[in-house]
């Protein structure tokens, strides 16, 4: 709290180096929520995006000391939370297993902001986005879901605009597909 | 069966053009298309407060790890300080031993490849590191071996037209490494073998192992 949570990225990564780990605390608290969103669409529920969350976080202060741009702490956890992504749901398809159902964080039919049909509609969206690849629904849900721009994208995830695009474009392709009945 | 968005409908999925600029022929397709992109769940996502204590449970536990803590320190590079007791005849030895490397260094010039090294007292080798970069107005090199810090290790324009050179004292092991180009730009060495820097991004470091016999590729 105080001055102390005012501090930047770097300088908070650099303390937490220097032997202050209790401070590694303010970057929890400060990207906690940043990117849930994005590891509860990749993972289709909100606790294994917890889980996610939770793994990013103690393995960025595991390899804290490889992140050569304190600075850009978050961009590096994003790609420590993506690749956890990744990893978890390469695990589910070795086993069999489809992603987790979608839980009541999404779409419920009691969400006030729409119909009963929109809440519907939600969830078959939400089904078949567990029908992409992960790459096309990363590609996705960076787009439609966070709101990122193509060039944002390809600065977070390393792909080049062009094959962010040919990802998105078969996206839209199955997900047309996939919920014909709901469109 | 459903045939795939025609292009010019991705290009509106993609917010490059509107439904107006559609031909007519394809307003259904495109309304139907925002329809279903309209349907994603943008509601927020908050975890709760509970995961910051987890976290920082996890991360006491592993900071107080002897075998974590035994391996962050073999892995953090570190300077030692070498206290060396010299009688006054050895000066002279040491004169004539200093005399008879240099001979030899200047006798044998080394080939611009990068980096090279040559080899100070046990735990230090120096390297060499050159980089090819005309235009650049500054040039640095971070790696495991000076914690990626940017600053510590500038490299000087070594008269060549647009090459960059500095020797550091690096300490023995495997180092990860990359230069640093006006202070924004990373740049693997294009001399030596490179690596994902293992946190996705497509970002590379390149690679070199320092042993007791010099610096040597991966």
């Amino acid at each position: 709290m105080g001055l102390r949570d005012e501090a930047t990225d770097g300088e908070i990564v650099r303390a937490v180096l220097a032997g202050d780990r209790e401070r590694y605390a303010v970057l929890v608290r400060r990207y906690r929520d940043r990117y849930a969103r994005y590891a509860a669409r990749m993972l289709g529920s909100r606790d294994a995006a917890e889980d996610a969350v939770q793994d990013a976080f103690v393995r960025a202060f595991d390899h804290l000391a490889d992140c050569r741009e304190p600075d850009n702490f978050a961009g590096w956890l994003f790609l420590i939370l993506r690749n956890r992504c990744f990893a978890e749901q390469r695990r589910r398809t070795r086993e069999g297993r489809p992603l987790e159902a979608h839980d009541e964080a999404f779409a419920g039919p009691e969400r006030p902001d729409g119909t009963v049909e929109q809440a519907e509609r939600m969830r078959a969206l939400e089904r078949a986005l567990g029908d992409l690849t992960p790459e096309q629904r990363e590609v996705f849900v960076l787009k439609h879901v966070e709101g990122l721009p193509y060039e944002e994208i390809s600065r977070l995830t390393g792909a080049t605009v062009a094959s962010l695009k040919m990802r998105m474009h078969r996206a839209y392709d199955r997900l047309r597909e996939l919920l014909k009945e709901h469109v | 069966m459903t045939t795939g968005y025609h292009p010019l409908v991705k290009r509106l999925l993609d917010g490059e053009l509107s439904l107006a600029e559609l031909p007519p022929e394809l307003q259904v397709e495109g309304e139907e298309a925002l329809r279903l992109v309209g349907a994603v769940d943008r509601a927020p996502v908050t975890l709760p407060a509970a995961l910051e204590a987890r976290v920082m449970e996890t991360v006491r536990r592993h900071a107080a790890s002897p075998a974590r803590r035994a391996w962050r320190w073999l892995a953090t590079p570190r300077e030692l300080e070498l206290r060396v007791r010299v009688r006054p005849w050895s000066l002279w030895a040491g004169a004539l031993a200093a005399a008879a490397a240099l001979a030899l260094l200047v006798s044998r010039a080394p080939e611009p490849s990068t980096p090279q090294a040559r080899i100070v007292p046990r735990d230090r080798v120096y390297v060499r590191f050159v980089l090819f970069a005309p235009g650049a107005r500054r040039v640095t090199v971070a790696g495991t071996f000076n914690e990626w810090d940017q600053n510590a290790a500038p490299l000087v324009s070594a008269g060549s037209k647009g090459v960059w050179t500095t020797t550091l004292a690096v300490p023995l092991g495997q180092h990860q490494y990359a230069f640093v180009v006006d202070g924004r730009r990373w740049v693997i060495d294009p001399a030596q073998p490179a690596v994902d820097d293992g946190f996705g991004g497509g970002r590379r470091n390149s690679m070199v192992a320092v042993t007791a016999q010099g610096a040597r590729t991966l």
